[in-house]
């Protein structure tokens, strides 16, 4: 099976985007004839994966490299770089160029920035004095379909940089994604954001839509009838959860990269020492497709299910006489046998690292915050984490739930802690210590906490979730419903208006726009009820409700907009866009920096 | 009738008839007499440049004695006019290029350029280059965009393009050892787009023979004997063929390689004044007061005339300008032969009949239509066509009103047909009319395009028509807008910017997306910074505003706008500007006041501009900045030991550390840090002293925790507690440190003895998962019984697989949750575990594993 998930049934034109992207790309090899040593950086190697095959790339004249300050190895006389534009790149470039020209050798360089040029990293290769020996172009891959129903923007460090660092270029690259979706599927008519990052999209969104328009009259109805933007900042709490939905647990204990998860082949029933095997995993997999947001729990049943019914089958098949049309079926259902032992594989996997009781503590810790009753039974149980020298990146994850529930620690707490950290993980995580107060995500208490209110208000502890037949969104984490997916819920059917009072708690502004044609004339009202009509019509297509998380989303969060999108008299079919796929663990390591 | 007069002004060559509409009659100027003038007339009805010939000698009125370049439309109307006063000798030729720069070519090679405002275009250019500076230009022939000039030696130079003008030397037509002082007799040029390479090809009659000049080679070309030497040659519109004036009087016509396709013999064996082709069907020939029109038959055509004419090939026929009026000799289009030919009965012809009865209320109309009702979409389509070719507005009113006539009685035509027809008369109208003075067929226009014409209506400054066309065409008004902005800048330099900016605004936002920037630029360019500043504040385009803010000199309104974009690659653009112009301190000052601005200076400084970005901190008082600097310079020096040399207690590395801590201590918020950075230095003081005293190098940038572990871990009790009291650890922490210490070295008796040295302060369900986790569960047991929650027993209990024991622990808490939990996890493991072996074990059958 592929890496590149199938987008046929994309509710968008999804593949129509992908193809550019293809083209775009094999435009940049034909353009530089002949053989030629391609250097890509690996994230961007990543996301490249999910548009197209390395056979592909070598057809036309590939060595493929990956970008390292390591000297170039190649006869090749060209040399093409293919980089997002990130500063801490340049170096690597810097130092191949100056190998180079130490050893007398004589290339071309061409580097190709992915989106877009930047002037800063040029600066860099001019400060070193190698900008004249380049030729510069840009790749603009502003865009990644993950899946039918998911983009992504493949931001990864979006959320530190803008919190931390105060770069706010992603949010300039979502905007212009999301302009560029325009330009395909018309202007969108609602867009509601919620955070200051959203908000302040929404606002490059509509002065990008001012400088260069996207002629709305050409298309008579938008493809995208809503735009809904939110900040991680708001919910910080979710994505700090173990997720327990199948997919999202595979991502918690074997991370799922780019649409696979690289694996001990032992795992996987294949005895081959040490070996690491690649398991894709997309709706291309149909029995994936069924089971991927469901719980876990409800999962290990359905494949005991399954295996059980091809049991019976099996032992129908050698015992009795078949019509030619029954063993048509066995064999069909013989299909899917490779699809069935791969899950089973990954559940058993899955499941001894579930009964783990590090795991069973950590996942009642959880909810112990989250419930937000017990404080000081969370805050004896992370010192002692800290204590044991338990993972870092696993102390952290509850340090800043604890922290975001609380609005903060007092300083005595805060500041024993941090001093406690340091002499457990050692002082060169100051400078992470410092990257979390500065996004607010580990603070001093300086304010009285209203996340009970929050929790209250938007029912976010349901007791009583039913796993196996949910009736909300709360089965995704046995219990809690992810606060943004709530928030999401409401903006979707009645706008952020009933609920203001409780946006006003949650940290930055929110928005309510209408833009296009839709923008002036008529009143909010009236405009209801038009969509509400041209909803249903259209060829029995639903219109589409675009999320665009900006600082990531987990895949709990997606699985639970999945199952909001399935609920009867849902109007819309939702999509979702993001900076990454994201769990607490790749989320809470991008702000690990050592000092060193 | 009218029919006949139309035909009776034809004249027949061969088979085919001419004609020879006027176009301006009279011409608008005064005492303009060709003859004492070298003439330069663009084609497609462009300007016609005028200046006094000094080759001549000449009468002067009641006029200067200073020569005037002047420069008319094709009505005779002053466009502009500007002395000649240029040096360089007596001017060889003048013509017009493509884009309508007059050339003018003088004997010592100079070029001098002008724009139908009379205008100077710097700079001068020459075309013999600096190292053929002596010689003397004397005869050049111009084409499209180039020209091709013979010296008096005979040497041959070229400029291909005009837009990029670059002098090329061709190669000597003349060996160089034969040094005849003989100069050709004329030269000819094949444009390079009729060429095989793409170059200029030039044809030259020298002596008896014609000769071929490229830029690196001469091509003798086979003219039949007898013919040469040629008098005059010219090159037909097409690049195919050569018509030429031989020595004895017989104008020939040959293929560009001299195969002789045609010739005739003329009653003068003097060469003619001017020779041209018309179209592509004849040549005409023009001595002194006659005009001989040759075609393919044996009969030419002579017009006479009294006064002096230029002629001007068109690409379908020739003007002929006289002194008192233009005119326009052409062949007749077949639609207009087939209705106005005498004694026509094609239906193109009776369907035009049939207007005129029908104006006359005549029946005759109706059986006229009736007898070409199948071919009625013809003759309406042969109308539409003729009233396309006529000049006279009333013919194409009728031709038209006959098309539309007939149209009414067929179905099937294309009725957008006389529509479009309308909408392009109309414009061949509007810019024929005297006051504009371009006199275009229909032909001319096509090839023109539409656009084309557009540029040089704007190029002549009728902004409003070219407007109005673009309109009526349904084109993109912004280059017509742009330019009459432009031009607007550069004509008021008298009116204030704001009133300017008013104008300008008031035309601008008639279109949409106009660049504001460019109009700025403008402005900027002729010394307007005050109104670039205006305008370009209307630039909604940040990419295009923000780079034009900073080249008139605003740098902060740049700074703004690029921030208020969200771009953050403008930010950078307008950052890198101000740091690279002004001091660092004011640099500092700018942007510290910019949040965005800032941070991507210092996320751009961490990267590339450490030092830099010390003295920026510094500047700006952030001292913990500073400090969280130098902090990081000391992992650096860790990490390279070539830097650690010297005595490791004092090493640059605490040093550094030191420093940063006394930075910390400057304010009060950061005192936490400034504990922090004290007790690192301790620490590797600390590591230091015991790598020295145990000879292992394990110690140092280790944590706190860690050291004490590795001293354990090593034997070194008394080391680890020193730590701990140094570092001031707590009781629980160091239990937890010790006990895993321990068991990590399995060392289970000290364990046993360290638990039993008081009671441990956390309890003793650490000593029990510490065995666990080494696989010890006999030592486990040792210590579950002590453990004091009986939940937490009977978790432990659970954990090494003793369900009774677990099982009794849970009752004796009397916690039925916890008890039906236990049963849940024990039941689910073996089950989880056993379910899915068989699971594999089932599905392990043929072959698939």
């Amino acid at each position: 099976m592929a890496q590149i998930p199938n987008l046929d049934n994309a509710p968008l034109n999804f593949t129509s985007l992908r193809e550019q992207s293809q083209k775009e790309l094999i435009n940049i090899l034909k353009n530089n004839r002949g053989k030629k040593c391609l250097i890509i950086d690996p994230k961007l190697g990543g996301s490249l994966s999910l548009i197209i095959q390395t056979s592909l790339l070598k057809e036309h004249g590939v060595e493929l490299r990956h970008l390292s300050a390591e000297p170039i190895q190649t006869d090749c006389t060209k040399v093409v770089y293919l980089l997002r534009s990130q500063l801490d790149l340049m170096k690597f470039i810097c130092s191949n160029v100056h190998n180079d020209i130490s050893k007398g050798l004589q290339r071309e360089y061409y580097v190709y920035f992915v989106p877009r040029r930047a002037v800063a990293c040029e600066k860099v290769l001019e400060e070193e004095n190698i900008h004249h020996l380049i030729t510069i172009g840009e790749y603009p891959l502003y865009v990644v379909p993950l899946e039918e129903d998911v983009l992504s923007f493949e931001l990864d460090l979006a959320y530190k940089e803008s919190q931390v660092d105060g770069d706010t270029t992603s949010l300039w690259h979502i905007a212009k994604s999301i302009h560029k979706l325009e330009f395909s599927f018309g202007v969108v008519p609602n867009v509601r954001a919620k955070g200051k990052a959203s908000v302040r999209v929404a606002d490059i969104l509509n002065r990008m839509q001012v400088e260069e328009p996207v002629n709305s009259s050409d298309m008579v109805v938008p493809e995208i009838n809503t735009l809904i933007l939110l900040d991680r900042e708001v919910d910080m709490v979710t994505p700090m959860c173990s997720q327990l939905t199948y997919e999202g647990l595979l991502d918690e204990f074997l991370r799922i990269n780019n649409g696979s998860v690289e694996l001990d082949s032992s795992i996987m029933g294949v005895q081959q020492e040490g070996k690491k095997i690649k398991v894709p995993l997309n709706s291309s997999d149909k029995l994936f497709k069924e089971i991927r947001d469901l719980n876990f729990e409800v999962v290990v049943q359905i494949l005991r299910q399954k295996a059980t019914s091809m049991k019976q089958d099996y032992t129908e098949m050698t015992t009795t006489t078949q019509t030619v049309s029954e063993l048509k079926d066995f064999v069909r259902k013989l299909n899917s046998l490779p699809e069935m032992t791969r899950h089973i594989n990954l559940a058993q996997h899955l499941s001894t690292c579930t009964s783990k009781p590090t795991f069973l503590g950590q996942l009642d810790m959880e909810h112990t915050i989250v419930e937000g009753q017990s404080y000081d039974i969370c805050f004896e149980y992370i010192e002692e984490m800290i204590h044991k020298q338990e993972p870092l990146v696993n102390v952290l994850r509850l340090l800043i739930l604890f922290s975001i529930t609380n609005s903060g620690l007092p300083k005595k707490h805060f500041d024993h802690l941090r001093r406690e950290l340091l002499h457990s993980y050692g002082f060169e995580h100051m400078a992470t210590l410092n990257n979390l107060e500065k996004a607010g995500l580990f603070k001093k208490q300086d304010s009285k906490s209203n996340w009970l209110t929050i929790k209250r208000a938007l029912q976010l502890v349901v007791d009583d979730t039913d796993t196996a037949n949910p009736n909300d969104i709360a089965y995704v984490f046995s219990g809690y419903a992810p606060l943004s997916i709530r928030l999401i819920q409401h903006a979707v059917r009645s706008g952020w208006r009933p609920i203001e009072e409780i946006l006003k708690l949650l940290p930055g502004p929110h928005s309510e726009t209408k833009r296009g044609r839709f923008s002036s004339s008529q009143s909010f009202d009236t405009l209801q009820g038009a969509s509400a009509n041209t909803d249903k019509v259209t060829d029995g297509r639903r219109s589409i409700v675009l999320v665009v998380f900006i600082g990531g989303v987990t895949f709990a969060e997606i699985a639970a907009l999945r199952f909001l999108s399935a609920q009867e008299g849902m109007a819309y079919d939702l999509i979702v866009g993001t900076t990454k796929i994201v769990s607490g663990h790749t989320l809470a390591e991008t702000f690990i920096e050592k000092l060193g | 009738m009218a029919n006949v007069s139309v035909a009776a002004e034809w004249q027949l060559l061969g088979d085919r008839y001419y004609r020879k509409p006027e176009l301006y009659q009279p011409m608008r100027w005064k005492h303009i007499d060709l003859n004492r003038n070298k003439v330069a007339c663009a084609p497609f009805g462009g300007p016609i440049a005028l200046i006094r010939d000094d080759s001549k000698i000449v009468q002067l009125y009641a006029e200067s004695a200073l020569r005037k370049l002047r420069i008319f439309n094709s009505a005779g109307l002053l466009l502009s006019d500007a002395v000649w006063k240029n040096p360089g000798g007596r001017l060889i030729g003048l013509s017009w290029t493509d884009d309508q720069t007059l050339v003018c070519i003088v004997q010592d090679g100079t070029v001098y350029r002008y724009t139908v405002h009379a205008e100077p275009l710097e700079p001068n250019l020459s075309i013999l280059g600096r190292e053929h500076f002596d010689e003397n230009v004397v005869e050049c022939v111009f084409w499209g965009n180039g020209v091709v000039c013979v010296t008096e030696t005979c040497k041959v130079f070229s400029i291909s393009d005009f837009k990029n003008p670059m002098p090329v030397r061709l190669a000597d037509p003349v060996a160089a050892a034969a040094e005849t002082e003989e100069l050709p007799h004329c030269v000819a040029v094949i444009e390079p787009q009729y060429t095989m390479s793409g170059n200029v090809e030039v044809l030259l009659a020298i002596g008896d023979a014609v000769v071929m000049v490229e830029e690196d080679e001469v091509q003798p070309l086979p003219l039949p004997p007898g013919d040469g030497p040629l008098q005059k040659m010219v090159v037909s519109g097409n690049g195919r063929f050569v018509a030429s004036f031989t020595h004895d009087g017989r104008m020939a016509v040959f293929s560009t390689r001299f195969e002789r396709i045609f010739e005739y013999q003329c009653e003068s064996a003097l060469p003619p004044e001017q020779l041209a082709w018309c179209g592509l069907d004849s040549v005409l020939l023009y001595w002194d007061d006659m005009l001989l029109m040759v075609g393919p038959s044996d009969e030419p055509v002579r017009y006479l005339y009294d006064e002096p004419i230029v002629l001007i090939p068109e690409c379908d026929g020739v003007r002929i300008l006289c002194n008192t009026s233009m005119e326009f000799l052409q062949l007749v289009p077949s639609s207009t032969v087939s209705i106005f030919k005498i004694g026509s009965t094609s239906p193109a012809a009776l369907l035009y009949d049939a207007l005129d009865h029908f104006d006359r209320r005549s029946a005759k109309a109706d059986e006229n239509l009736r007898l070409i009702r199948s071919s009625l979409p013809e003759a309406v389509e042969a109308c539409v066509d003729a009233a396309g070719h006529e000049f006279d507005v009333s013919r194409q009113r009728t031709l038209l009103r006959a098309a539309s006539y007939g149209q009414a009685f067929c179905s099937n035509f294309q009725r957008d047909r006389i529509q479009e027809m309308c909408r392009t008369l109309r414009v061949l109208n509007a810019v024929c009319s005297p006051e504009i003075g371009i006199p275009l067929s229909i032909q001319q226009y096509k090839l023109l395009t539409p656009s084309v014409l557009i540029g040089r209506l704007i190029n002549a400054h009728q902004h409003l028509l070219a407007l109005r066309i673009a309109e009526y065409l349904g084109m993109n008004q912004e280059v017509v807008i742009m330019h009459w902005a432009c031009s607007k800048i550069t004509a008021s330099s008298a009116i204030p910017d704001a009133t300017l900016l008013e104008i300008l605004l008031d035309k601008l936002k008639l279109c949409k997306g106009i660049s504001y920037a460019a109009v700025a630029a403008h402005a900027d360019k002729n010394g307007r910074r005050r109104l670039a500043a205006m305008l370009v504040e209307h630039e909604p385009r940040s990419s295009k505003q923000v780079p034009l803010l900073l080249s008139i000199g605003e740098e902060d309104t740049a700074l703004t706008k690029a921030t208020e974009s969200g771009d953050t690659d403008l930010v950078y653009l307008v950052l890198f500007h101000i740091w690279q112009k002004r001091q660092p301190l004011e640099f500092f000052g700018t942007i510290q006041a910019r949040p965005l601005a800032r941070d991507l200076f210092i996320t751009y400084a961490r990267c590339h501009k450490h030092e830099f970005l010390k003295d920026f901190f510094l500047s700006t008082g952030q001292l913990q900045e500073v400090a969280f600097l130098l902090w990081k310079e000391s992992w650096e020096l860790g990490k390279n030991p070539m830097a650690s040399k010297g005595s490791p207690l004092h090493g640059p590395r605490i040093k550094l550390i030191e420093k940063a801590q006394s930075l910390f201590s400057e304010t009060k918020e950061h005192s936490f840090e400034s504990k922090a950075a004290e007790e690192h230095a301790k620490l590797l003081r600390m590591q230091h002293e015991l790598e020295v005293t145990t000879k292992q190098a394990i110690f140092v940038d280790s944590s706190i925790s860690d050291t004490i572990r590795t001293c354990i871990v090593l034997g070194n009790h008394r080391a680890a507690v020193k730590v701990k009291t140094e570092f001031k650890v707590s009781e629980k922490r160091w239990y937890w440190l010790k006990i895993f210490a321990l068991a990590t070295i399995r060392d289970w008796d000290a364990l046993e003895k360290f638990s039993k040295e008081k009671r441990p302060p956390i309890g003793y369900r650490p000593f029990v998962e510490a065995c666990i986790e080494a696989d010890e569960k006999g030592e486990a047991l040792k210590y579950i019984p002590k453990v004091a929650d009986p939940r937490e027993r009977a978790e432990s209990y659970a954990r090494i697989g003793m369900a009774k024991e677990a099982a009794d622990a849970a009752s004796q808490a009397k916690d039925g949750e916890l008890l039906g939990r236990l049963k849940l996890t024990f039941a689910q493991n073996a089950a989880a575990s056993s379910i899915f072996d068989t699971l594999r074990d089932r599905l392990s059958f043929q072959g698939v594993s």
